[in-house]
């Protein structure tokens, strides 16, 4: 099943758009960074790809820094 | 997600070895917690902790010692945090629950001990633990003697203090007890440069009994038919209650629970099995028999361990007037954890048949880690116990690797069809 992800060049970034999803009430998941995406260890956040278009708006709106969208099958 | 290496290289780990262990950690924690359906939207906090457990959190710490605190292991529930917070220390809970840390364990300990000891001490001796790399102390305990002798080789690596802890509950006992923890103060109040008062003595026991309130809170919900979290969920919460800032733990296991008493209302049965677990220690990522378990149509909704409510049950009380009086306290809320070290130990037999009923168990599992020579002699105990009780019993004796998975979960399977 196709996995989408969120990763950040650092936690805070993350818990920053945490904070925006749940304030719109956006369903997510805190993972950790699957390796198939990097070598770094930490968050990256799951999220729902019906979702995506309303999450890169708040990514944008709200200057949260992150490395990028993945998926993964 | 961040890039720690250049930290953890200036905690003198060893970046390459660490390296491997950070690969398996993403995938086992997928497959075994994210897999999970209808998980809390709280638990968003314990995933974040348990992913940033060697980021993050050490970061963090880092922050506190470049600001002059003093962080301290611990590998014991018998280590009264509460004195470490009265000198304005960092409490954590130290690598001990993989198997990668085995092999490192087996060089300089025998191979037949208990996994956990090995584990802990691979875990040093590999340079692979950022916390035992953060560490200014440990705090060790002479609960049994694999730990007890190790204690003397942790020691080559970096300074250890053991509290003597009785191994008998008569009166003289509990008096013993309380010159350990006064001993332990002068020594926490030399390597902080902060002296105990009752002032901040008492916000010490103050912060601890929040701490298992919240703990307790959270498994008198899990009393609930069906349990509102799942077993794997609730463990992890405890593990984290090891390493985690104590008042944001707090926090957020309220806020768990807060939504865990919302959910309740909305449960319908499930038919699942209710399933105590009783025996030794379960610490990050050990999560083997619960997963076993909570693969089958099964729920566990109880620990008797010290990572389950020997932990968390009973409050220090903070009345008195000096340091004599809340150390005497303490002294009795510790020596009233019934761990197998203790002979007789009838009290355990109490607490497992009292949380047989209270949380409405269907059958219980006795998990011992192989060679915990004092938890696998006392089944005999807990056996009888059950039976008078007419409480069906299995006995699991495992280690961190995965060779047996296979077995215990047929013998899990039938155990489940019996009840």
């Amino acid at each position: 099943m196709e996995k989408n992800y969120i990763l950040f060049p650092n936690y805070s970034q993350g818990l920053k758009l945490e904070s925006f999803l749940n304030d719109n009430n956006i369903k997510y998941v805190i993972s950790p960074t699957p390796r198939k995406l990097s070598t770094c260890c930490g968050i990256s956040i799951m999220y729902n790809k019906k979702d995506e278009d309303d999450i890169k708006a708040i990514i944008k709106n709200n200057s949260v820094e992150i490395k990028g969208l993945y998926t993964l099958e | 997600m961040g890039d720690y290496r250049e930290m953890w290289k200036n905690l003198n780990m060893d970046l390459e070895k660490h390296d491997i262990l950070c690969e398996a950690l993403p995938e086992s924690f997928g497959d075994i917690y994210l897999t999970q359906k209808n998980r809390p939207d709280a638990m968003n906090y314990f995933n974040y902790t348990l992913a940033e457990i060697h980021g993050a959190r050490i970061e963090e710490i880092k922050h506190e010692k470049d600001n002059g605190k003093k962080v301290v292991g611990t590998f014991c529930v018998f280590v009264p945090d509460e004195v470490i917070y009265a000198t304005d220390a960092i409490s954590v809970g130290l690598c001990s629950g993989s198997q990668f840390w085995i092999e490192d364990g087996e060089k300089v300990l025998p191979r037949n001990l208990c996994p956990l000891v090995k584990a802990f001490v691979g875990a040093k001796t590999s340079r692979t633990c950022p916390y035992f790399q953060s560490c200014d102390m440990i705090v060790g305990e002479t609960t049994c003697d694999g730990k007890k002798k190790a204690y003397e080789i942790v020691e080559e690596y970096m300074p250890v203090h053991v509290m003597e802890l009785p191994q008998m509950k008569r009166e003289k006992n509990f008096v013993e007890w309380q010159d350990e923890i006064k001993i332990f103060i002068k020594r926490m109040e030399e390597l902080t440069g902060n002296k105990v008062t009752v002032e901040n003595l008492k916000k010490g026991i103050d912060l601890s009994n929040r701490k298992r309130r919240a703990l307790k809170r959270l498994y008198d919900l899990r009393k609930n038919i069906p349990s509102p979290i799942s077993g794997l969920d609730a463990l992890l919460v405890s593990q984290v209650a090891f390493m985690d800032d104590p008042e944001r733990f707090i926090e957020n296991t309220n806020k768990l629970c807060d939504e865990l008493e919302k959910r309740v209302n909305d449960l319908k049965a499930s038919g699942k099995k209710r399933i105590m677990i009783t025996g030794t220690p379960m610490a990050i990522p050990n999560w083997k028999l619960h997963s076993i378990v909570e693969g089958l149509d099964a729920e566990v909704v109880v620990e008797e361990t010290c990572t389950g409510t020997r932990y968390f049950e009973n409050e220090v009380p903070d009345e008195g007037d000096t340091i004599d009086d809340l150390v005497k306290n303490m002294a009795e809320r510790y020596m009233n954890i019934n761990c197998a070290c203790f002979t007789p130990n009838e009290g355990r037999m109490d607490d497992i048949v009292k949380y047989a009923e209270e949380y409405d168990i269907d059958g219980v599992i006795y998990y011992n880690l192989s060679f915990c020579h004092t938890y696998a002699i006392e089944y005999k105990k807990v056996e009888k116990a059950l039976k008078e009780k007419n409480i069906p019993l299995l006995n699991i004796d495992t280690d961190y690797s995965e060779e047996d998975t296979g077995q215990i979960k047929t013998r899990v399977e039938a155990f489940m069809e019996m009840i």
